[in-house]
C-alpha cells in the first residue's frame, strides 16, 4: 500500500433516512477514510434550488463512531429486555434465526411469523432494509407482515375518497406564484427540509406573499410566518367547517368550480348552514371550539378566497388525531370550493406519499404473497389481545425501531416481550433492538451502495455509493439475507448471482436516468412548476378522477365503510380517561431525527436537549421553571426530561419532539420518548392518533 | 475598509435547523466539546404576541479584536486576509480570550483555546465558507459587507460592541 497520500476523492451518495427528502452528499475520502462531508456548490435557481442537507444529511461522520453503534452479532444472555447480550459469530446468529424461523413455521405456520419492514434504511425503497427484507420472505414462505401508513393514513384516505387517488400535489416551486401561504399544521422548517419547501415559503414571503401559521405551537416555521394563530389540538375541523360557511354565506365560493368539478356540495352546504342538525357552523360556534376568534375566522375565509392564488397547505399532524380523516376531508373540501385549486399558486398540497414514482427497477419480490397482513398502528394490541390465528409467535424487525415509534411504547414491549423469538437487524442498538434475542449489525448508508428515489411526487432518484467498509463485522440487509436465504437453500432464488454492487449496477442499467446518475448521483425531474389538477380544472369531463362521478366528492357513499359519516363533518376528539389529565400532548417530529433514525448520533443530539414545552402559565401554576426537571405521565407512562417554558405553545397544550429513545430507569423514561405516553386508540378507519393524547405534568421529586 | 468582505446574515430566513453548525464541526473536525458555530434561540414578548430568531454566531474575525490585546502571551493573531487566528502551540490556555469576546466565540478545549478558523482553505480555493455553503435557506451569504438587501433592514437586536465584527445582521423589513 503506497503512503504517498493520495488526493481526495468526491464520492456522491444520499442519506436514505425516512425524512420525505433526499439530498446529494458528497463524501470527501482519501486512502479509504471519510475525511468530511461536503455538497456541490452547484447552480441554483430560485425556480430549481440545490438540494441541500440539513443537519442529519451533514452529521453522517457522527454515526461512524458512536457508541450506539452495533459491531457484532449478538445473542441475549440475561432476560429479555435486560439489555445483556455476548458477541457472537455471524454463522451462530444466522443459525438461531433460521432455526427459530423453522421452528414457528413448523409448529403454526409461517403466518406466526412477523415481518416487521421499517422505512429506517433506504426508506423502504432501494435494496436495503424492507426492500432487502421483503426479498427474502416472499422466497421463503407467506409469512405475516406490517403494513399501512403510520405518517399519513387519514389524509391519504380522504383523498382517495374525494379524488379518487393519492393527494395529487403542486411542485414545491409553484409556492413563488402564491399570494397568501396558509402553513396548517404544516411545519416546513422543521420536515422534510432539503427539498426546499421552507426555503420556497420564505422566497414567496419576499415576492409578496404573506404567511399564516395556523398550529398549537409558533413552531420555527414561525420565522417565515407573518402571523400565529394558535388552535387547540384536534378541533381545526370546526374552523375549517366555519371558513367554508364564510364562504357559502358571503357567495365567495367558485361556484364555477363547484357547478363544474364537484359533486355533492348541495348536501355539504346544507350541513354547513345547519339545515338538517339545527346548528349552523359559524365562526361563533368554531370559536368555542378551537379557540380562534371568530372575527378572524370570517377575515381569514374572505383573505384565502379573495388573495387568490392562495395556497392552503395542510401538515400530516393534524390527520394525526382521533378525527384526522374529518379534518383531512374538510380542508381539501376548504381548498376545493375557495376556487384555489388547479391553478398556479393555489396548491392542494406539497407532500404525498405516493403520486408518480420515477421508474427505475425495483429490487424484485419472490413467488409468495404476503400470509397476512397487520396494521402498522395496530400490530402491538393485535398480538397482546389475542386477535390473531395462528399467533405471531417470532419476529424479524429490520429497519425499525419499532418499541419507540409505535404509539404507546409499553403496550409495544409487552407485545414483543411475549414472543418465543425476536431479531433485530439495524445499524444501531435501539431500544427495540435490546429486546431481541439475536441482534444482527447492519450496514449503514455510507457503507453498502443503493439507488433509492424521494417520496413519490418528488422526481429524483438518487445513485448513492459505497463510500467506506462497513464497520466491524456490520453486513448490508442484502448480504444478511443472501445468508439467512442460504440456510433455506435460497441463495441463489435471493441473489440470482448477483452480489449487492451488481444488483445496483443492473438497477442503474435498467433506469431511464442512468447517465445523470452515474455522472452526479442524482437525477432531478422536470423544473417546471407542476399545478395539481390543472387539466382536471380546465376540462373536467376529458380528465375525470377516479370516483363514482369522475368529479371531487364531497360526499362520499364509501365513507362509512370506514366508520365515517358522508360528509366531512365536525367530530369531537373524545379520549378515555384524560378527566385529571388537563395537559394535550403533542409529538411532533424532530429536526434533528427522522423519527427514531439518527437518535443515536451525537453530533445532532448534543445540539438540542430533549425538553417537554409548556406555556408560562401552566408551568407556574405548577411551580416549574424553564429548565427544571419535570415528570411527565399518563395512564400509558411516565417520562422525566427538562422543562422548555416558552411562549411559543398556547396554555393547555404541551410538547415533546417523538423519536428520542426510550430509556427506562426504575419505571420511569428518562430518555424522553413520547410515546411511552400516547395510547393505542386510533381514528375511525384505524389511523394514528399521536397527537389526541392527555397528561399531567409535575416537578422531578416533587 | 470599505472592501471588507464578511458574512451576510438574514435572520428573517434562519430556520434554526443546526446545518451550518454540523457541517462546520464536520469539516473542521472538531470533537464533541468544541464548537465554532452555535445557533442561539432569541425569544421575545409573551404569548400570544411573542417573536422569536435564531442567531448563527460564530467568530466574526473583528476588526479590533476583543480577544487579541488580551491574550499574555501573544497567541492570538490577525493574518494577511483579515482573520483572526489563534496560535495552539503557544496558547497556554488560560482563558483571557474567552471571557474578552463578547460573542461568545471561543470554547476552551483540553486547556487550549479553539474557534472558528474563517475557512482560510476554502476561501483561498475560491469557495465560500463551509457554513455558507451548508445553509438550505440561503440565509447566509459571504462577500463585500456593504451590500444593501433588497426589502431587508438590518438588525437593531445586533450590537457590534465597536470592535468591527465582520458580520452585518438583516432583518425583512
Amino acid at each position: 500500500m503506497s503512503i504517498e497520500p493520495q488526493t481526495e476523492q468526491h464520492l456522491p451518495f444520499t442519506c436514505t433516512l425516512d425524512c420525505g427528502s433526499r439530498c446529494v452528499l458528497h463524501a470527501v475520502v482519501r486512502n479509504g477514510v471519510l475525511l468530511r462531508i461536503d455538497t456541490p456548490d452547484d447552480a441554483d435557481t430560485p425556480e430549481l434550488p440545490r438540494l441541500v442537507p440539513c443537519a442529519r444529511g451533514r452529521a453522517h461522520r457522527g454515526m461512524l463512531n458512536a457508541s450506539s453503534r452495533l459491531l457484532n452479532p449478538l445473542r441475549r444472555t440475561g432476560p429479555r429486555g435486560s439489555g445483556e447480550f455476548e458477541p457472537i459469530s455471524w454463522d451462530e446468529a444466522v443459525d438461531e434465526v433460521s432455526a427459530a424461523l423453522d421452528s414457528a413455521r413448523a409448529e403454526h405456520g409461517p403466518q406466526a411469523i412477523l415481518a416487521a419492514g421499517g422505512h429506517g434504511s433506504g426508506g423502504g425503497r432501494g435494496i436495503s432494509g424492507a426492500a432487502a427484507m421483503h426479498r427474502f420472505f416472499t422466497h421463503y414462505a407467506p409469512v405475516s407482515y406490517l403494513t399501512g401508513n403510520m405518517s399519513s393514513h387519514s389524509i391519504d384516505l380522504a383523498a382517495r375518497l374525494m379524488l379518487g387517488d393519492i393527494l395529487p400535489c403542486s411542485d414545491r416551486a409553484d409556492l413563488l406564484n402564491s399570494r397568501l401561504i396558509i402553513l396548517w399544521g404544516m411545519n416546513p422548517a422543521e420536515l422534510h427540509m432539503s427539498h426546499n419547501t421552507a426555503r420556497f415559503v420564505a422566497d414567496a414571503r419576499e415576492r409578496g406573499a404573506r404567511v399564516v401559521l395556523i398550529d398549537p405551537r409558533w413552531t420555527d416555521s414561525g420565522v417565515l410566518a407573518d402571523e400565529w394563530i394558535p388552535i387547540r389540538p384536534g378541533t381545526d375541523t370546526a374552523m375549517v367547517l366555519a371558513m367554508c360557511y364564510v364562504l357559502e354565506c358571503k357567495n365567495l365560493a367558485d361556484r364555477d368550480f363547484i357547478a363544474r368539478c364537484m359533486a355533492g356540495y348541495a348536501e355539504f352546504a346544507d350541513y354547513l348552514l345547519g339545515r338538517n342538525d339545527g346548528q349552523a357552523k359559524t365562526p361563533a360556534w368554531a370559536e368555542g371550539i378551537c379557540g380562534v376568534p371568530a372575527e378572524r375566522i370570517a377575515s381569514l375565509a374572505r383573505e384565502y378566497a379573495q388573495q387568490s392564488p392562495a395556497a392552503l397547505l395542510p401538515g400530516w399532524g393534524p390527520q394525526r388525531t382521533l378525527v384526522g380523516e374529518q379534518w383531512s376531508r374538510a380542508v381539501l373540501a376548504l381548498s376545493c370550493i375557495s376556487g384555489n385549486v388547479g391553478i398556479p399558486g393555489g396548491a392542494l398540497a406539497t407532500t404525498s406519499p405516493g403520486g408518480r414514482p420515477l421508474q427505475f427497477a425495483a429490487l424484485p419480490r419472490g413467488p409468495y404473497g404476503m400470509g397476512r397482513t397487520l396494521s402498522a398502528p395496530a400490530w402491538a394490541q393485535d398480538i397482546l389481545q389475542k386477535r390473531l390465528n395462528p399467533p405471531v409467535t417470532t419476529a424479524l424487525i429490520t429497519a425499525s425501531n419499532l418499541v419507540n415509534r409505535s404509539s404507546n411504547t409499553r403496550a409495544n414491549i409487552e407485545a414483543l416481550m411475549g414472543l418465543d423469538f425476536v431479531a433485530v437487524i439495524d445499524p444501531f442498538f435501539t431500544p427495540t433492538a435490546r429486546l431481541a434475542d439475536i441482534v444482527l449489525p447492519a450496514a449503514t448508508e455510507m457503507e453498502h451502495p443503493d439507488i433509492v428515489s424521494s417520496w413519490g411526487y418528488d422526481l429524483q432518484a438518487f445513485w448513492s455509493q459505497q463510500v467506506v467498509e462497513a464497520a466491524g463485522e456490520a453486513r448490508s440487509d442484502y448480504a444478511i439475507f443472501a445468508g439467512l436465504a442460504e440456510r433455506f437453500g435460497l441463495r441463489e432464488a435471493y441473489t440470482v448471482g448477483r452480489t449487492e454492487a451488481e444488483w445496483v449496477e443492473y438497477m442503474l442499467s435498467q433506469s431511464q436516468h442512468e447517465q445523470p446518475l452515474r455522472e452526479m448521483g442524482v437525477y432531478r425531474g422536470d423544473p417546471y412548476p407542476r399545478v395539481a389538477l390543472r387539466e382536471f380544472r380546465q376540462d373536467p369531463a376529458a380528465h375525470p378522477l377516479h370516483t363514482h362521478s369522475g368529479r371531487i366528492e364531497l360526499a362520499s357513499s364509501g365513507a362509512p365503510r370506514y366508520n365515517l359519516p358522508e360528509l366531512p363533518e365536525y367530530s369531537e376528539p373524545v379520549p378515555t380517561g384524560t378527566e385529571d389529565l388537563p395537559l394535550h400532548l403533542l409529538t411532533p417530529h424532530h429536526k434533528l431525527r427522522a423519527n427514531s433514525s439518527m437518535a443515536g448520533n451525537p453530533w445532532l443530539q448534543e445540539l438540542e436537549v430533549q425538553r417537554v414545552w409548556i406555556n408560562p402559565q401552566d408551568a407556574t401554576a405548577r411551580g416549574i421553571a424553564d429548565g427544571d426537571r419535570v415528570e411527565v405521565f399518563n395512564r400509558n407512562g411516565r417520562v422525566r426530561l427538562p422543562a422548555y417554558v416558552t411562549g411559543r405553545i398556547m396554555p393547555g397544550v404541551v410538547c415533546i419532539y417523538e423519536g428520542a429513545w426510550y430509556a427506562p430507569e426504575d419505571g420511569v423514561d428518562v430518555g424522553g420518548c413520547a410515546n411511552v405516553l400516547t395510547g393505542s386508540e386510533l381514528s375511525p378507519s384505524g389511523g394514528t392518533a399521536t397527537h389526541s393524547f392527555h397528561v399531567e405534568i409535575e416537578r422531578a421529586g416533587a | 475598509m470599505s472592501n471588507r468582505e464578511g458574512f451576510i446574515i438574514d435572520i428573517s430566513r434562519c430556520t434554526g435547523c443546526y446545518a451550518c453548525a454540523v457541517a462546520c464541526r464536520d469539516r473542521a473536525d472538531l470533537a464533541g466539546d468544541v464548537i465554532w458555530l452555535r445557533v442561539p434561540l432569541e425569544e421575545r414578548g409573551a404569548y400570544p404576541a411573542i417573536s422569536f430568531n435564531y442567531r448563527p454566531t460564530h467568530c466574526w474575525h473583528c476588526d479590533d479584536p476583543a480577544c487579541l490585546p488580551v491574550c499574555p502571551v501573544e497567541a492570538v493573531t490577525r493574518n494577511e486576509l483579515d482573520l483572526v487566528q489563534i496560535d495552539t502551540e503557544v496558547c497556554i490556555g488560560c482563558g483571557a480570550c474567552i471571557e474578552a469576546c463578547p460573542f461568545g466565540a471561543v470554547t476552551l478545549v483540553a486547556e487550549v483555546a479553539s474557534k472558528c478558523d474563517g475557512c482560510a482553505d476554502e476561501l483561498a480555493a475560491g469557495l465560500r465558507p463551509t457554513c455558507v455553503r451548508a445553509c438550505p435557506m440561503r440565509a447566509l451569504e459571504y462577500g463585500s459587507l456593504d451590500v444593501q438587501l433588497v426589502q431587508k433592514k438590518p438588525d437593531a437586536a445586533f450590537d457590534d460592541h465597536g470592535i468591527g465584527p465582520a458580520v452585518r445582521y438583516w432583518v425583512t423589513r
